[in-house]
């Protein structure tokens, strides 16, 4: 791990372990490393002993605002360490009322947009050691030899559309914002999709949906999914078979996205949770291109004290249909 | 793998499913009826409490059990029964026709309308205007399931 | 019988294999690798290590229809579905093929055995595929497995750069590699020369933790462990072992059809009963359920634990909680360090 890497994780460390043992918080949701380095898990830390083991690297993709649903049940006070990402999501939930405000701090971290081990992986060739990073290079380490490649290139799908890697919230910001980036290819698949025929698409989407498993990892992955009766698991009515029929693969997957309509704060954890690799993001972002050109530029999360635009109207709204 | 459509082109009627709201849409039908004005046959029509009420998944339905075309009637903007619930779903709705459109599906085969409890000539015209563009496009076969035609 | 086929010739040989029936192998589909039938254009990817969802898939179908039904009246006609066509299987890795030998004990090692799964077990050829090459996430070592045969196999197949060994272990596999003619050359007394695979060495402890288990149903280390599940069930529907299922119906009451389908211990419906009870209420529960049966009520009856080391779980779990993880927590971990 990079030097620069260790003093931020210990500048970390030092200011959320005042907290945790100060009392202000009761727990904290971080990350640690897995099996492997290019690998984390969420980390609850209770103890100056767990705060050890917490991590900060370009492999924290995993959004830790959804576990507040679960440990606010349990725990009083919780920190969370919030990325761009994490932070929007939190805002997300907060509109939802799904947590309350005073019971949360959150700890805010400049997100530098989270690697993929694949692409990396893929770019090395020979078995990759590990990395470092410098000036918006990765530089991978094979028995054989160094390699270098661009940063941007090998980031997770999920990161390449990302505008706003601080956070939009925070009580306290823990390393220094980078600002907001530019992200011209944010709508650019949505686009070459809209550029072609009806039946193109739908052969499109027909055989990229017909991988779905129907785990619902994407569901379960969403910071705004927090229903507790999803409509997939509806009873009566049942509006979601579990057979593997196309028809029941374009139910999921068209009321999914629907569902976030004005809310998908497009972190992309849907996408990156799945394990067919299905291009879930394509769906949101098209949901998202469409009610800001229709109903005005809205980026949910941002600000929680903003209506989303699907729980407001305007007298003078246009139509995506034919009013006459 | 694609849905396969059995119907028989030479014999082939279309389906539509005609979700009418309430206050306006439906009266709007009744007032067509009652002026003895004809609309095709094949607009089934379901009374819905508004057209906000309409869930996508109404929507989908329709398609999955065989809907060659989906209409959504309400009250014109402003006269909504519950004052705004029109303008929601005009929102709600653009979105999801758009969203719809995306994934392949024609877009005359989901259309929203606005229709008053006044308007029977209008009603009678834009089932029939749908009736004749379902008829141009053809049986739908996206996002049929194909089970039901192993079942009566 | 042993049988060889240079690799550019490979293409002709599916395409042959399909004409006899459905052909499954490993088809690069979108950024992933899953067992698929062949279609002329397929890309065929038998480099890749392992396929994203385990060939469970062709004796455990994510859904499978059994039986059309119609009411009329009093009277109820039921329907079997007719079995289908024989099946291949190509480049089928050891641990896919160890994994459907442990979920052959539970569907065909009791009286009766599960009919729709005996079917397609009987109808299916199945032409394993020694490994090439092991990722980060392989660790079948642990298990048993041997990456260069696959015991279970009715063709045992070695790929070189240039050409396929075949060599059939039962009859089944014989009449395979004989009826597909002048395809294949003889190779009698050809053998691979390979390099070993490196497995990935976790450092676990797998002796004897069935037992030590037993105590362990209260250990505190369950409360730390499930914390980080989304219960998104990913781990259950890419694992070669997992092997639950639901059935339903679809139509109405008068005319239907009944299928089964995957399900997971991981979701709140697997267990919720019809009057609301449910026994595994929380997440904590429903993690507790998948690691004990892997690792002690399988093994308590079959005596091996069902896990193959695939590692799928390793590199789908999207919050990297697996059963490494898992094993380690619960002691299952070398005490002296490498």
């Amino acid at each position: 791990m990079a030097e620069h890497n260790l003093e931020q994780i210990e500048k970390i460390r030092e200011a959320v372990k005042q907290d945790l043992l100060g009392g202000r918080i009761d727990l904290l949701l971080g990350w640690e490393k897995g099996h492997y380095w290019w690998q984390s898990r969420p980390l609850f830390a209770q103890s100056e002993e767990d705060l050890e083991k917490l991590a900060w690297d370009s492999f924290c993709a995993v959004n830790l605002s959804r576990y507040l649903l679960e440990e606010l049940k349990e725990h009083n006070k919780v920190g969370v360490l919030v990325k761009g990402c994490d932070a929007r999501a939190f805002n997300r939930l907060l509109q939802d009322n799904m947590v309350p405000r005073d019971r949360v701090i959150l700890y805010g971290l400049p997100c530098p947009g989270m690697l993929d081990y694949d692409r990396l992986a893929a770019e090395a060739g020979s078995v990759l050691l590990s990395i470092t990073e410098e000036n918006g290079q990765v530089v991978l380490i094979t028995a054989e030899g160094e390699a270098k490649a661009d940063r941007d290139e090998m980031l997770l799908d999920k990161c390449r559309g990302c505008i706003y890697p601080d956070p939009a919230v925070y009580d306290q910001m823990l390393l220094p914002p980078q600002g907001e980036k530019e992200s011209p290819e944010r709508f650019k698949k949505v686009e070459e999709l809209e550029a072609m025929s009806a039946q193109e698409r739908f052969a499109y989407w027909e055989k990229e949906l017909s991988r779905c498993l129907r785990c619902y990892a994407c569901r379960q992955a969403c910071p705004y999914c927090s229903c507790r009766e999803c409509f997939v698991e509806q009873e009566n009515p049942r509006w979601q078979g579990r057979a593997y029929q196309p028809s029941e693969n374009f139910m999921f997957h068209l009321i999914r996205a629907y569902h976030g309509a004005g809310r998908c704060i497009d972190c992309g954890e849907c996408e990156r949770s799945c394990p067919v690799g299905i291009s879930l993001q394509e769906l949101n972002r098209k949901l998202i291109k469409d009610i800001n050109e229709l109903y005005g530029d809205y980026e949910a999360g941002l600000d929680a004290e903003l209506e989303p635009p699907l729980l407001t109207y305007r007298p003078d709204d246009p139509a995506a249909f034919s009013e006459k | 793998m694609s849905t396969a459509v059995n119907e028989n082109a030479a014999g082939w009627e279309p389906l539509i499913v005609a979700f009418c709201c309430n206050w306006c849409s439906y009266a709007g039908g009744d007032m067509a009826g009652t002026s003895r004005m004809s609309y095709p046959a094949n607009v089934k029509v379901i009374r819905v409490p508004c057209s906000s009420r309409m869930s996508p998944m109404f929507i989908l339905r329709a398609f999955q059990r065989g809907a060659d075309g989906v209409l959504v009637a309400g009250c014109h903007p402003g006269d909504c029964h519950y004052s705004t619930g029109n303008y929601h779903v005009r929102r709600r709705l653009s979105a999801f026709k758009r969203l719809v459109e995306f994934t392949g599906v024609e877009p005359d085969r989901f259309e929203v309308r606005w229709i008053s409890s006044s308007e029977g000539d209008k009603f009678a015209d834009e089932m029939a205007d749908m009736t004749n563009k379902i008829k141009a496009l053809g049986p739908n076969g996206k996002m049929r399931d194909a089970r039901w035609q192993n079942i009566t | 019988m042993k049988k060889i086929i240079a690799r550019e010739k490979l293409p002709e040989l599916w395409a042959h294999l399909s004409e006899q029936g459905p052909l499954f192998l490993p088809i690069q589909d979108g950024p992933v690798v899953l067992f698929q039938p062949w279609f002329e254009g397929a890309e065929i990817n038998l480099d890749a290590v392992n396929s994203a969802v385990s060939p469970k898939d062709l004796f455990l179908p994510r859904e499978e229809t059994f039986m059309h039904y119609r009411c009329s009246g009093k009277q109820l006609e039921m329907t079997p579905v007719e079995p289908g066509e024989p099946v291949t299987a190509f480049g089928v890795h050891p641990c896919d093929l160890k994994a459907i030998e442990l979920l052959d004990r539970v569907f065909l090692g009791q009286e009766p055995p599960d009919a729709l799964y005996q079917q397609r077990r009987e109808n299916t050829t199945v032409i394993a595929l020694s490994c090439s090459a092991a990722d980060p996430f392989c660790f079948c070592g642990d298990f048993g497995v041997d990456p260069a045969d696959a015991p279970g196999a009715d063709i045992m197949a070695h790929l070189s750069d240039d050409s396929m060994l075949f060599e059939s272990r039962t009859e089944k596999g014989a009449a395979l590699l004989e009826q597909a003619g002048d395809l294949l050359a003889d190779a009698p007394e050809e053998t691979f020369s390979r390099e070993a695979v490196q497995t990935a060495d976790f450092n676990l402890q797998l002796e004897g933790l069935a037992e030590n288990l037993k105590d362990r149903f209260d250990d505190p280390a369950w409360d730390q462990l499930y914390k980080s599940c989304l219960g998104c069930g990913v781990c259950t529907y890419v694992c070669p072992t997992c092997y639950c299922f639901d059935v339903e119906d679809f139509g109405h009451e008068a005319e239907g059809e009944r299928f089964r389908c995957w399900d997971s211990c991981m979701y709140g419906h697997f267990t919720e009963m019809a009057g609301g009870h449910n026994p595994r209420p929380e997440r904590k529960e429903r993690v507790r359920q998948r690691f004990l049966h892997k690792l002690q009520y399988y093994p308590e009856i079959h005596d091996e634990i069902a896990c193959v080391g695939c590692g799928r779980c390793l590199r789908s779990c999207p919050v990297n909680l697996d059963i490494v993880q898992a094993i380690k927590a619960l002691g299952g971990e070398k005490i002296e360090k490498r």
